[in-house]
């Protein structure tokens, strides 16, 4: 594990509500990204993945977030005091940024080249004719027919999917090491869900990418991700591999997937996990899934540090009694 | 899970009372509300209450504040304090009316619109709104001015005639989107009479966006009305209003400043605490202070 | 593709723009007839020579059926024909040629004045993550904005031209450089208040667009500091700064009224003001068509120009 691409342990984010209030989204995070894994990020809204998302790209700062505590290695970078220099040459060059489907996509006011080749130059200067060239290559990467003509159209003349895939290519313009997608999908028609995971995992393959996907949606994250990483009310619970998902150890990822809708026989009852998650700040103390889980005892709940257990070489979990639930 | 506690049943009065002024505008809107209530009180009170009446002499002409006269005294021997107050009826009372009435027939034109099948009907009424609403609302006023005549009244009259038709817009635009909501198509399958569907469903959800904007429309009918008093349109002396009072003034601007700077408070007060209410409301509405 | 779509709705905005422009011009037109009185009368006064009165609502056109006397005045006024003042014979439209051209300079100006000192105000507030700036500048922003521009005008001719003689009370000079002298006063005013205005809408747009996603985006991309002020904050924000301004000159329009009558300017407020004082109804119907349509021009440009700016503005 020590040529990992992405090292995060113990990260604590918190955000500057007030002048003197500060409340703290991301808790615990630990876990890590090897080169060309393809690793899922789990979790329900509130856990906190978005901002571990942005502490990758390095805009905690415009929302008032900032890291309190642990590590965020990149490429043996840390990242927690990078200079904004450093940044300049790691954002966008080496982290890439796939944003929200649903919630953004290309600036509204530019045309599809403009960004693109803002994506493609990155604030260097460059032949026209070089990123021109470059920019359809991109737009053919990403499946888009016609790319000549989709470079001089504005966003909201493109579909959902189509403006996707344009994130697609700015992200991937200058060849990442890593690449952050936030939710890529979501909102999306369902086939245009899945070309859109193939693509990804297409890039992965020809370029050896290491992709984050951040999703809700269990089901999607299985099938596409190489391992699982899940979080609930802002720390990782559990490390998992993707195929080994069923052997989880923790009770909450086992909540997930038993709730799963396409588990559900015809007519059958809808599992669902009891409970809300904890309020932003209101974290109780010891586990905080304790409150909404089936297994918990009174000792879950003790004002205690949650470790982190190594079950297998790529399997970590947080729940202190899985040797009781589930044996050794 | 201490904010929740507000929303909880058996939260007391006056815990609930604390929340809802510690959400964002609040301030604003408490403010305001008492801005606007001083100055409506004190204008219907204090005519009736203060030592002297609006049209009595009291004094030598042009005399400065002083503590008997706060304000001082007009070209006439009148104090300048009673004036002001007495004129809250005329300034505020009226620019009241002038947007109760459009509001209310406003809203129902544009409810009506908004229900109505007949595209021809509907578009014909629709362009004639826009063209009543591609008028200044001042210009029109003095151009109506000319046709019916001055005086207070006749404003009422004017503002009621020009004013309906931007209630009317944003009533038939905000109708038509609530018709389109699934709420009204849930109440008219559970067997709603078409009445009640309106009523109950409609109505209340237009109404909310029109008395939003009637709040808007206070502070600009209040201006309106002074303004087209200082012209010398609507409020004729001796009646005291501000509009008019600062146009009597200005022939004294440079020996009795007083005489056009009081009045001319009264009406940045008036405005002001309304904007404060406007501005809190705006707040409350967008989530952050 | 899309060039015919962009084309057929210009087309039914611009046809929408012209019906309503009939509809002012009806308007405008029929005010006359909602008078209680008889408008020769009123003109005239009441003891005057029934003959005249007569003549006069002949002339105006009171004795033939409305929408005759309608027709006539439409082609008229395509024609160019305005009408004709009642008091010296002079013909509306010459009399518009005379006096609009003051007003539309200061308040040309204005706008212009407003619009430069607008921008980086509105985009620094806005983009500003001091709380304590933000309510200072709405603050100072709405006080002004409830004050009625006539009390701004007072007191500013309180202070600069009776303490001060900074500025004269009255009178006017035509000529550049000359007039300067008379204008700075009124125009300042205006300004002022189109600032409070202008700066309020544009910094609430800032706020919004620095929470859209695609900035975050622009932050990623490394965008130089220019491109980024231009593409990603002020541009995408302008859009209900433009449309806001279209009506503003409306509003503008309405309040050269009152100041020109305040600053003794010879300009086509006053104009009115004097021709509703002397029951001139060619005149005001005149002037106010003009309001009217430039008004309704005022806000299609306006609509067009932030689509211009801004794809997602629906035209």
């Amino acid at each position: 594990m020590s040529n990992a691409l992405v090292q995060i342990d113990s990260l604590c984010i918190d955000v500057k509500v007030t002048r003197t209030r500060r409340l703290t989204i991301v808790n615990s995070a630990t876990f890590d990204v090897q080169p060309g894994q393809l690793l899922g990020l789990i979790g329900e809204s509130g856990s906190g993945k978005t901002m571990l998302c942005r502490s990758l790209v390095g805009t905690l700062h415009r929302r008032g977030a900032y890291i309190n505590s642990g590590s965020l290695t990149f490429n043996g970078i840390d990242l927690v005091n990078a200079s904004p220099k450093e940044w300049r040459d790691i954002r966008g060059k080496e982290i890439g940024y796939i944003p929200q489907s649903a919630l953004a996509g290309p600036n509204p006011v530019m045309t599809i080249g403009a960004q693109m080749a803002e994506a493609i130059q990155l604030g260097e200067k460059m032949d026209k004719g070089v990123v021109r060239k470059r920019a359809i290559e991109l737009l053919e990467i990403v499946q888009i027919r016609r790319p000549e003509i989709v470079l001089k159209q504005y966003p909201y003349e493109l579909s959902g999917g189509m403006k996707q895939r344009v994130m697609i290519a700015c992200a991937i313009a200058r060849e990442p090491k890593l690449i952050v997608a936030d939710e890529p999908t979501t909102g999306l028609d369902v086939t245009v869900q899945a070309e859109i995971m193939q693509l990804l995992k297409q890039i992965r393959k020809n370029l050896n990418t290491s992709i984050i996907l951040v999703s809700h949606d269990l089901p999607l994250i299985n099938e596409v991700c190489d391992d699982i990483v899940i979080m609930h009310a802002g720390s990782t619970v559990e490390k998992i591999p993707s195929a080994k998902i069923q052997d989880t150890r923790h009770p909450y990822t086992e909540a997930l997937y038993r709730s799963r809708i396409d588990l559900v026989e015809p007519r059958g009852k809808l599992v669902t996990i009891n409970g809300q998650p904890p309020t932003v700040g209101d974290w109780p103390t010891g586990c905080r899934f304790a409150g909404r889980c089936d297994y918990a005892k009174p000792g879950c709940s003790a004002d205690v540090e949650i470790p982190s257990i190594k079950i297998g070489p790529n399997h970590l979990t947080s729940c202190i009694r899985q040797a009781e639930i589930w044996g050794k | 899970m201490s904010n929740n506690k507000a929303f909880a049943a058996d939260a007391s009065r006056k815990e609930r009372i604390k929340e809802w002024v510690s959400r964002p505008g609040g301030f604003g809107i408490i403010t305001g509300s008492l801005m606007f209530a001083a100055i409506t009180l004190v204008g219907f009170i204090y005519p009736l209450v203060g030592p002297y009446a609006a049209d009595e002499f009291v004094g030598e002409s042009l005399e400065g504040p002083s503590l008997s006269h706060p304000m001082g005294l007009d070209q006439l021997g009148r104090d300048v304090m009673t004036r002001v107050f007495s004129a809250v009826p005329a300034d505020i009372g009226i620019a009241f009316l002038g947007v109760t009435i459009p509001l209310t027939i406003g809203t129902v034109v544009g409810i009506l619109l908004g229900i109505s099948k007949n595209k021809y009907v509907v578009s014909t009424v629709s362009s004639l709104i826009d063209g009543i609403n591609a008028f200044p609302l001042l210009i029109i006023a003095i151009a109506m001015v000319t046709f019916l005549g001055p005086g207070l009244f006749n404003v009422v009259i004017i503002l009621t005639l020009m004013s309906w038709a931007r209630y009317a817009r944003i009533a038939r635009t905000k109708a038509v989107v609530v018709l389109q909501q699934n709420y009204i198509e849930a109440a008219k399958l559970m067997g709603y009479s078409k009445r009640r569907v309106i009523s109950k469903h409609v109505a209340p959800n237009v109404s909310s966006e029109s008395l939003a904007y009637a709040l808007s429309d206070f502070i600009l009918v209040i201006i309106i009305v002074s303004g087209l008093s200082f012209l010398g349109f609507a409020a004729r002396p001796p009646m005291p209003e501000w509009g008019s009072m600062i146009a009597d003034g200005r022939t004294f601007l440079g020996q009795a400043w007083w005489l056009t700077v009081f009045p001319g408070l009264a009406i940045c007060w008036s405005a002001i605490s309304l904007s404060f209410i406007v501005e809190g409301l705006s707040r409350r509405d967008r989530g952050n202070s | 593709m899309n060039r015919n779509v962009f084309l057929r709705k210009l087309g039914g905005r611009l046809l929408r723009t012209i019906s309503i422009s009939f509809w002012v011009m009806v308007i405008s037109y029929s005010l006359m007839r909602l008078s209680p009185g008889d408008p020769a009368e009123a003109r005239l006064g009441a003891g005057a020579d029934p003959e005249a009165i007569i003549k006069l609502r002949e002339t105006l056109g009171l004795n033939e059926n409305a929408f005759v006397a309608f027709v006539d005045y439409f082609t008229g006024v395509l024609r160019g024909d305005l009408g004709v003042s009642l008091a010296n014979d002079v013909e509306v439209l010459e009399i518009i040629k005379r006096t609009f051209p003051l007003t539309l300079t200061y308040i040309v100006l204005s706008v212009f004045f407003a619009f430069i000192i607008s921008i980086p105000i509105g985009t620094i507030i806005g983009w500003s993550n001091k709380a304590s700036a933000v309510y200072v500048f709405r603050g100072i922003t709405s006080i002004i904005i409830a004050t009625p521009n006539f009390f701004i005008a007072m007191v500013g001719i309180l202070l600069f031209s009776v303490k001060y003689n900074w500025a004269p009370l009255f009178g006017y000079v035509s000529d550049f450089p000359g007039n300067l002298k008379y204008l700075w006063l009124p125009i300042t005013v205006n300004t002022l208040i189109l600032v409070s205005i202008i700066s309020r809408v544009l910094q609430t747009s800032v706020v919004d667009t620095r929470a859209e996603e695609f900035v975050e985006t622009g932050i990623i991309r490394g965008v130089s500091r220019p491109r980024f002020f231009w593409f990603y904050i002020l541009k995408p924000s302008l859009a209900p700064t433009v449309v806001l301004l279209s009506y503003m000159m409306g509003t503008m329009l309405g309040a050269t009224v009152i100041l020109e009558t305040i600053f003794s300017l010879p300009g086509i407020g006053r104009e009115l003001v004097g021709a509703v004082l002397a029951n001139d109804y060619p005149v005001v119907q005149g002037i106010l068509l003009l309001f009217g349509v430039i008004t309704v021009f005022l806000s299609f440009i306006g609509d067009l120009l932030a689509y211009a700016l801004d794809r997602r503005v629906k035209l």
